[in-house]
């Protein structure tokens, strides 16, 4: 009967994991619906930002702007890293953080000054364990970041590129492409490489409007460059929070189908104990009865 | 339609107004700026204080920190940091503001101007409470 007994515990554990994981993987459904709608509406505050850029290319005017100018030197850089605060999402952390090595190697190499700031406990806890020094961490980024305290971010960095104490902000995050394709990247964030977004071609579909600047195209340039860069700081982040629902989504779809199958296999197996208890127990009187004979 | 304008508020977080408004007024950086049906092409850079807009249900109006307008045809797009109608508005927490503002040692231009910035931005909130 042992052997039976042990295998029902089993059941029991794997039956309550199951339950676990498909509540887990129903909850990570709803917030990533919620987290994509964000992104959506926040999309159209980028799309209409690359849209007065490209009204403003067409202002014949000089784009300088301290945020686009190349230092002359990159020594003193920024790398923020945005991880989940919660585990149990798959591979979604380790793909951003193999990016991090990868970066700090470089930056070892270099012999640059690399300044790691990093949002979510398990980015935190991977840099500990590796006993790296970070210069500042976030745990408030949850599956719903606010635009004031990535703007706070943001102000640093705007300001401290400015000022020259930082050369380069580099920004290793989980970018949403489809809802079935995330992919790890590290990307540059400052200086501003190129103020038009990708679809900017899109957005300057409609031409031929001569606008009246109020006060001018280069003051308007001037405010446009750092809410730009903002948005695009605020939308890493937006990105980010979709990615790991949807990581987690899919790795506890997986976890769900795996414990399905473990279930009917351990059932399976003890349904065989039992059943081969019960006939060595039968055979057992038949051989008492025999010998009595 | 001609005498309609279609009004778009977007901060980075979500679309606040989509609406058909008959007019509206808004801060630009030197003042208040009206629009009406039929204005030129604009682009413009926004102050803070009042966004005032009637629409077929009456006037409506919101507190709008910097950002952009831009006007084309019949839409007008405003892009701001903050958009918040008058209830959402904590005067006390303003009030607050303003005083830490008006306290803070100012050494510099930069300085002086993000003051005068932050204490303009609370009186502006406070005024619009008030009403």
């Amino acid at each position: 009967m042992a052997k039976a007994r042990a295998i029902v515990k089993r059941l029991k554990a794997v039956k309550n994991i199951r339950k676990i994981t498909r509540t887990m993987e129903l909850i990570a459904t709803a917030r990533f619906k919620k987290a994509m709608d964000r992104a959506t509406e926040a999309a159209s505050y980028t799309k209409k930002i690359s849209e007065i850029v490209a009204d403003l290319s067409k202002a014949d005017l000089s784009f300088s702007h301290p945020l686009l100018q190349q230092p002359e030197e990159q020594t003193k850089n920024v790398l923020l890293v945005l991880t989940s605060n919660r585990g149990l999402c798959g591979g979604y952390n380790g793909a951003v953080l193999r990016h991090v090595t990868t970066r700090l190697k470089v930056a070892k190499k270099s012999g640059e000054e690399l300044a790691i700031e990093v949002a979510g406990k398990r980015g935190l806890s991977y840099l500990k364990f590796q006993e790296l020094d970070y210069a500042k961490a976030y745990t408030n980024f949850e599956d719903k970041p606010r635009f004031d305290e990535v703007e706070e971010i943001a102000d640093r960095y705007i300001e401290g590129f400015i000022a020259g104490d930082i050369h380069r902000v580099d920004v290793a995050y989980t970018k949403f492409e489809s809802a079935s394709r995330q992919t790890a990247v590290l990307e540059t964030l400052l200086p501003v490489g190129s103020l038009g977004d990708e679809d900017e071609s899109e957005a300057g579909a409609d031409q031929g409007v001569d606008y009246e600047f109020l006060p001018s195209p280069e003051d308007i340039l001037e405010e446009i460059v750092p809410a730009a860069f903002k948005a695009r700081l605020f939308k890493c982040f937006l990105d980010a929070a979709v990615s790991e629902q949807i990581a987690r989504m899919v790795a506890m779809k997986g976890a769900t189908e795996n414990a399905g199958d473990m279930i009917s296999e351990l059932s399976m197996q003890y349904n065989r104990a039992r059943q081969s208890q019960i006939t060595s127990e039968l055979s057992e009187i038949i051989g008492g009865a025999a010998a009595l004979e | 339609m001609a005498n309609e304008l279609q009004l778009v508020v977007v901060t980075p977080e979500t679309t606040i107004v989509d609406e058909p408004v008959s007019a509206l007024r808004f801060p630009l950086f030197d003042g208040q700026a009206g629009v009406l049906p039929g204005r030129a092409p604009l682009v413009g850079r926004l102050g803070c204080g009042e966004l005032k807009m009637t629409t077929a249900g009456g006037e409506r109006s919101y507190f709008v920190d910097g950002g952009f307008v831009q006007i084309n045809g019949p839409t007008v797009t405003l892009l701001t940091a903050r958009c918040l109608s008058n209830d959402d508005i904590d005067s006390d927490a303003v009030r607050l503001e303003l005083e830490e503002a008006t306290k803070r040692p100012a050494a510099n231009d930069a300085d002086i101007d993000a003051r005068f910035r932050d204490q303009d931005r609370a009186r502006a909130m406070l005024a619009q409470n008030k009403k």
